[in-house]
C-alpha cells in the first residue's frame, strides 16, 4: 500500500484518503473540530493544518509575513511555510507531513484555539460537555496560555430550543458546522444552516421548521463543544461521575453498537453513546435508540409475583412447581423472546426441549413498527435472528393465541413480557413469565420471575444482519432481578430437573456448536434437531 | 505499714525461673506511635523483644492511587505528623522531578525555611518527651513551648498548625506572608533560649545523663547496615545527611554544619538533635536573608499548576486550566522516580509511577524511621527494661511513617 510521512512515521493510505483519515485510521491523530470521520470536510475550523515539505529541488510554498522583534520592538519580513488543512489535503505517494513536530503548525494551533476561545462564555461549570469538551483538551494540550483579550466578548442567543429535543447555546459555539451537515448528508434533512458571518455567525433552524425527527440526538453528539445539549441528559450528570460499558441498543433488529453510560454510585444508566462500528452503525444512532437506556429502568418487574401478589422467588418457584407438576408435555409450550440475548433463549430451549421434553417452541417478541433506510429496522426486536438460528422451526405467537384456544396447550412457560399480537386468549393458559419488564404476557402470568435487563448482564445478540454482538454488563442487577437464563436454571431445579448451566461460560460453549460466528450460514442447534 | 520481721538474705529469695512475659503496648504512654513490643524478662533483663509495628497502618501507599497527583498532599501530612511540612515538601519535590518542572528561586528558600521550622518542631518534640518520660517535665514544657512558637509561625502561613497540606506541585499553596521573615526572626531567638535553658536542666542533671550515657549503643556500620539514616546515623559519627550529600532546593548555597556523636548511644542521639536544631537556625536566618520580597513563588506551568482566582472566575482559560487540574488532576509524564529529602528522622523517599494519567499509578514511601525501628530489637536485647523508654524515644518511631 502507497504510504506517506507522518511527522517520519510510515502512514499507508488508500485511494481517496485525506492526510486526517489516513492517520485516523492509524490511530495517529491530528487535532481537529470540524472534521468527522462520516461526515464531509469543509475545512473551516483550521485546527488540522499540517506543513507539507517540499519535494527535493522544489521551492517551498510560503507566505510572507511581518513578524514583530520584541528586542526592537519593530515589524520585519520574514517567510513562513504555507500550512495545510489535513482534512481537506489529499494523501499522496511520499508526502513528508509535519503536525507535532513542526513549529509554525504548533503555532497555528496554539492561535486557532486562541481565537476559538476569544468569545467563549465562562460556562465549564455549567456546561455538560466539560469533561468531555474539545475546547478543554485541545486548551491544555495546544494554547496553555491565559486570555489576552479582555474586552466584553460577543454575546449570542443561549438556551436557544432547536426542536423537542435539542437545546442550542450560541456563545459556546465553535461554528464547526458538523451539526449542519449531519442533518444534510446523513439524516438527509438539511434543516439546519449558518448565518451571519465571523463572530456573528450562529447556528439556526430553517424557518418554519423546528429540529426534529429521527435523528437530531445525533447533533448533540457530533458538537465537539457544549453548544447543542440534550434535553433530556441537559443538567441530568457530570460527565466525570459516569461509567461506561460497551452495549448493543434493543430498539431495533439493527443492533446499533453504543456505550452505555451509567452512574455506578446510584447504579443508573444516563445515556446511550453510539460506539463507532463500520460495519453496522457507523458513527450513528437514532433518537429513538438511544432513548432506550431508559428500559434499564422503566417499566422493569423486579420482584417475583404470584397472580400479581408480590411473592419471594423462592415462594413464586414453588409455585411454578405445582403448576407443572404432572401435566401431560404435549399440552406445555415454551415461548422463546426474541428480545432476549442467545444465552436466556439457550436456556429456555434447553429446559423445555431437553430436560422437559416438550416439542411446542414459539416465539414473542414487539410488533414491527417505523422503518427507514438510513438505521432503523422495521423489526423492533433485538435478536429475531438469534432465535431463529436457535430454534429453525419454532411456531409463531399467533399460532401460540390459537393453540391456547383450541385448548391444545395449557400450560405455557414464557420469556419475556412483550407480545406482538392481542394476547389476551392466553389467559385461558397456566402461564409462568421470567421477564424483564412488564408486558401483557406478565399481566396474564399466574407466575412472575423477575429478570435483569440486558444493561445488567453480558448477553449476545444476533442483528439483522446475522452479527453477533456482545452487550456488556453495567448494571448491577435491579430489585431481586437475575439473569433470565439464571432464574430458568433455578426454575429447572425447581422442577426436578438437573439443569446443565450453571455459569454463563456453560451457555457460551454450547451456543459457539449452535449457530456458527458469523451466522450468515446458520447449522441446525444441535439439541433442538435432536428432538 | 509494719517493717517486715524476717530477716531476708539476697540468697534465700525464691525467684521465678521461668522468664517474665509482658507487652509493652500498643498502647502505653512510652509507646508513641503506637508500636506494642513483646518482651520476654529475665529479672529486670531483657532477654529477647519482638517489637511489631502495623497499628497505625491505614493503605497510604493505596489510597495515593485513588486520587490526583495533588490530593496526596494530604496524607503526606499524616506521615510523620510531627513535621507535616518537610513531607510536603519531599512529595512535592519528587513529582517535581518527575515532570521535570522546577520552582522559582524565591519558592525554594521558602521551602527551605519552612522545612527547617518543621524540623526544629520535630526535634523540640521527639528530646522534649524523651526527657519527660524520664520524669523530667519542666523541660519538656520549655520544648513545647518553644514549638509551639514554631506552630504559631505555619499557622501563620498555612492557616494550620498541624496538618498543613501547603505543599503543591510546582509550588506551595500560598505565598509567603508579609510578616514571615519578622515572625521568625523574632521567634528563633526565644526558640534558643528555651532550648538552651531545657538544656541546662537536662544536661547537668547526673540522673538524667545515667540514664542515657551508654545506653543502647550502636557503631556506624552496624547502623548502615540496618540502613538508618538522620540523626540516629549520625550519631554514632556518619555524618551522612541527604542536605550535604545530595543537595537538593538550595542547601548546597547555605553554610550549615551536621552535628555527629562518637558513641551512638542515647545521649549522642539526644545531643544530635539538639544541635541540628541550631543548625536549623542558622539555616532558616541565611534562607530568610536570601528570599525575595516579591516575585512569584508558583512556577506557570498550567500542566501543574492552579491559575489566579480571578481568572478563573472571569476567563475561559483559567476556567479550563482550573477545570482540568482539578477534575482530571494534573497529567504527570509517565515514567518512574525516587526522590529523596532530609527528613526528621533521616532520608525520606517518595518512588512513584507514573502512567500518565492524572492519578499515580503508585506510590511507595521510604520512610527513614522504619529502617530504624528495625534496629530497636538490637539495641534493647540485653538492656534492663527501663532502658526501653529512653531508647525507643531517642529512636523518634512516628507510626504515621512507619506502618506502610
Amino acid at each position: 500500500m502507497a504510504t506517506f510521512k507522518l511527522d517520519g512515521i510510515a502512514v499507508p493510505f488508500e485511494p481517496g484518503d485525506t492526510i486526517i483519515r489516513a492517520a485516523h485510521r492509524q490511530g495517529l491523530t491530528i487535532p481537529h473540530y470540524c472534521w468527522h470521520p462520516g461526515l464531509s470536510a469543509p475545512a473551516n475550523c483550521r485546527m488540522c493544518l499540517v506543513e507539507i515539505l517540499p519535494k527535493p529541488g522544489q521551492k517551498p510554498l510560503s507566505l510572507d509575513i511581518l513578524e514583530l522583534d520584541k528586542k526592537t520592538g519593530q515589524y520585519r519580513p520574514i517567510q513562513k511555510p504555507k500550512l495545510q488543512p489535513a482534512c481537506y489535503m489529499a494523501a499522496a505517494e511520499g508526502l513528508e507531513v509535519l503536525a507535532d513536530t513542526s513549529e509554525h503548525v504548533m503555532r497555528a494551533r496554539h492561535d486557532v484555539q486562541e481565537f476559538l476561545l476569544l468569545n467563549h462564555p465562562v460556562d465549564c461549570p455549567i456546561c455538560d460537555q466539560a469533561g468531555e469538551c474539545t475546547l478543554q483538551d485541545y486548551w491544555l494540550e495546544y494554547q496553555k496560555t491565559p486570555k489576552r483579550m479582555h474586552d466584553e466578548p460577543v454575546h449570542k442567543p443561549k438556551g436557544v430550543e432547536f426542536g423537542p429535543t435539542i437545546v442550542y447555546d450560541g456563545e459556546r459555539c465553535v461554528m464547526c458546522t458538523r451539526c449542519i451537515r449531519f442533518m444534510e448528508e446523513v439524516a438527509k434533512d438539511p434543516v439546519l444552516d449558518m448565518r451571519e458571518r465571523g463572530n456573528l455567525n450562529e447556528v439556526v433552524v430553517s424557518p418554519g421548521r423546528q429540529l426534529d425527527g429521527h435523528y437530531t440526538f445525533m447533533t448533540e453528539h457530533v458538537c465537539p463543544v457544549g453548544a447543542l445539549t440534550t434535553k433530556d441528559f441537559r443538567f441530568k450528570a457530570r460527565v466525570w461521575f459516569l461509567r461506561s460499558a460497551p452495549s448493543v441498543c434493543q430498539g431495533c433488529a439493527t443492533g446499533c453498537n453504543a456505550h452505555l453510560d451509567y452512574d455506578p454510585r446510584y447504579n443508573k444508566a444516563y445515556r446511550y453513546r453510539p460506539r463507532d462500528n463500520e460495519k453496522v452503525n457507523k458513527y450513528w444512532m437514532c433518537d429513538e435508540g438511544m432513548l432506550t437506556y431508559k428500559e434499564a429502568h422503566d417499566g422493569r418487574v423486579l420482584e417475583a409475583s404470584v397472580d400479581s401478589a408480590t411473592r419471594t422467588t423462592a415462594q413464586a418457584l414453588e409455585e411454578a412447581k405445582a403448576l407443572l407438576s404432572g401435566v401431560p408435555m404435549d399440552t406445555v409450550a415454551i415461548v422463546l423472546s426474541a428480545r432476549y440475548s442467545l444465552e436466556d433463549n439457550w436456556a429456555l430451549r434447553e429446559l423445555g426441549l431437553v430436560l422437559m421434553g416438550t416439542r411446542n417452541v414459539y416465539v414473542s417478541g414487539r410488533p414491527d413498527g417505523y422503518e427507514d433506510d438510513i438505521l432503523i429496522h422495521h423489526d423492533k426486536n433485538s435478536n429475531t435472528r438469534g432465535v431463529a438460528e436457535l430454534v429453525p422451526g419454532a411456531k409463531s405467537f399467533e399460532a401460540l393465541v390459537d393453540d391456547v384456544a383450541a385448548r391444545r396447550i395449557t400450560h405455557v412457560i414464557a420469556l419475556g413480557g412483550s407480545a406482538p399480537v392481542n394476547a389476551g386468549p392466553l389467559g385461558a393458559a397456566k402461564l409462568v413469565t421470567i421477564a424483564a419488564h412488564g408486558g401483557p404476557l406478565t399481566q396474564l402470568a399466574r407466575v412472575v420471575l423477575p429478570a435483569t435487563s440486558w444493561a445488567e448482564h453480558s448477553g449476545t445478540y444476533v442483528n439483522a444482519k446475522g452479527m453477533r454482538q456482545i452487550a456488556d454488563k453495567a448494571l448491577e442487577p435491579l430489585g431481586a432481578s437475575k439473569p433470565a437464563w439464571k432464574q430458568l436454571a433455578d426454575l429447572a431445579t425447581a422442577l426436578g430437573y438437573e439443569p446443565s448451566w450453571v455459569k454463563l461460560k456453560h451457555i457460551r460453549g454450547q451456543l459457539i456448536g449452535s449457530a456458527s460466528p458469523d451466522a450468515s450460514t446458520p447449522s441446525l442447534p444441535t439439541s433442538a434437531s435432536a428432538e | 505499714m509494719e517493717p517486715l520481721d524476717v530477716e531476708l538474705d539476697e540468697g534465700e529469695l525464691e525467684l521465678p525461673a521461668e522468664p517474665m512475659h509482658l507487652n509493652m503496648g500498643p498502647s502505653h504512654p512510652a509507646m508513641h506511635g503506637t508500636v506494642r513490643m513483646v518482651l520476654e524478662l529475665s529479672g529486670e533483663t531483657i532477654a529477647k523483644v519482638d517489637v511489631q509495628v502495623g497499628y497505625l497502618h491505614r493503605g497510604f501507599e493505596k489510597m495515593c492511587e485513588r486520587g490526583t497527583w495533588a490530593q496526596v498532599f494530604p496524607y503526606v501530612d499524616r506521615l510523620n505528623y510531627v513535621s507535616p511540612m518537610l513531607n510536603n515538601i519531599g512529595y512535592a519535590l519528587a513529582v517535581e522531578k518527575l515532570c521535570g518542572v522546577a520552582v522559582p528561586e524565591r519558592c525554594q528558600w521558602y521551602r527551605m525555611a519552612l522545612g527547617e521550622l518543621a524540623r526544629i518542631s520535630d526535634h523540640l518534640t521527639c528530646d522534649g518527651a524523651m526527657a519527660m518520660e524520664l520524669g523530667a517535665f519542666t523541660p519538656f514544657l520549655w520544648f513545647i513551648k518553644a514549638r509551639e512558637m514554631v506552630w504559631d509561625i505555619l499557622e501563620e502561613e498555612t492557616g494550620a498548625r498541624l496538618t498543613h497540606s501547603f505543599g503543591r506541585i510546582g509550588g506551595m499553596a500560598e505565598p509567603p506572608t508579609p510578616d514571615f521573615k519578622k515572625l521568625c526572626r523574632a521567634a528563633l531567638p526565644q526558640i534558643l533560649h528555651l532550648l538552651e535553658e531545657g538544656e541546662r536542666l537536662l544536661l547537668n542533671n547526673r540522673i538524667f545523663l545515667d540514664r542515657l550515657e551508654n545506653v543502647a549503643p550502636i557503631s556506624g556500620p552496624d547502623a548502615i547496615a540496618m540502613g538508618w539514616t538522620g540523626p540516629c546515623l549520625r550519631a554514632t559519627g556518619v555524618a551522612y545527611d541527604v542536605r550535604k550529600a545530595h543537595p537538593y532546593l538550595k542547601y548546597d548555597e547555605v553554610d550549615f554544619d551536621v552535628p555527629v556523636g562518637t558513641k551512638g548511644d542515647t545521649l549522642d542521639r539526644f545531643l544530635v538533635r539538639l544541635g541540628e536544631i541550631r543548625q536549623s537556625k542558622r539555616i532558616i536566618e541565611q534562607a530568610l536573608d536570601r528570599m525575595a520580597d516579591d516575585g512569584p513563588v508558583n512556577c506557570d506551568d498550567p500542566r501543574f499548576v492552579l491559575p489566579p482566582k480571578s481568572d478563573v472566575y472571569t476567563t475561559i482559560e483559567g476556567t479550563i486550566r482550573h477545570f482540568k487540574l482539578i477534575m482530571e488532576g494534573a497529567r504527570v509524564p509517565a515514567g518512574e522516580v525516587y526522590s529523596y529529602t532530609e527528613a526528621g528522622n533521616g532520608e525520606l523517599g517518595f518512588y512513584l509511577v507514573s502512567d500518565g494519567s492524572g492519578t499515580p499509578y503508585r506510590a511507595r514511601i521510604r520512610p527513614p524511621c522504619f529502617q530504624i525501628v528495625g534496629g530497636a530489637q538490637r539495641l534493647l536485647e540485653g538492656r534492663m527494661l527501663a532502658d526501653i523508654v529512653p531508647t525507643f524515644g531517642s529512636l523518634n518511631m512516628i507510626g504515621g511513617e512507619c506502618d506502610h
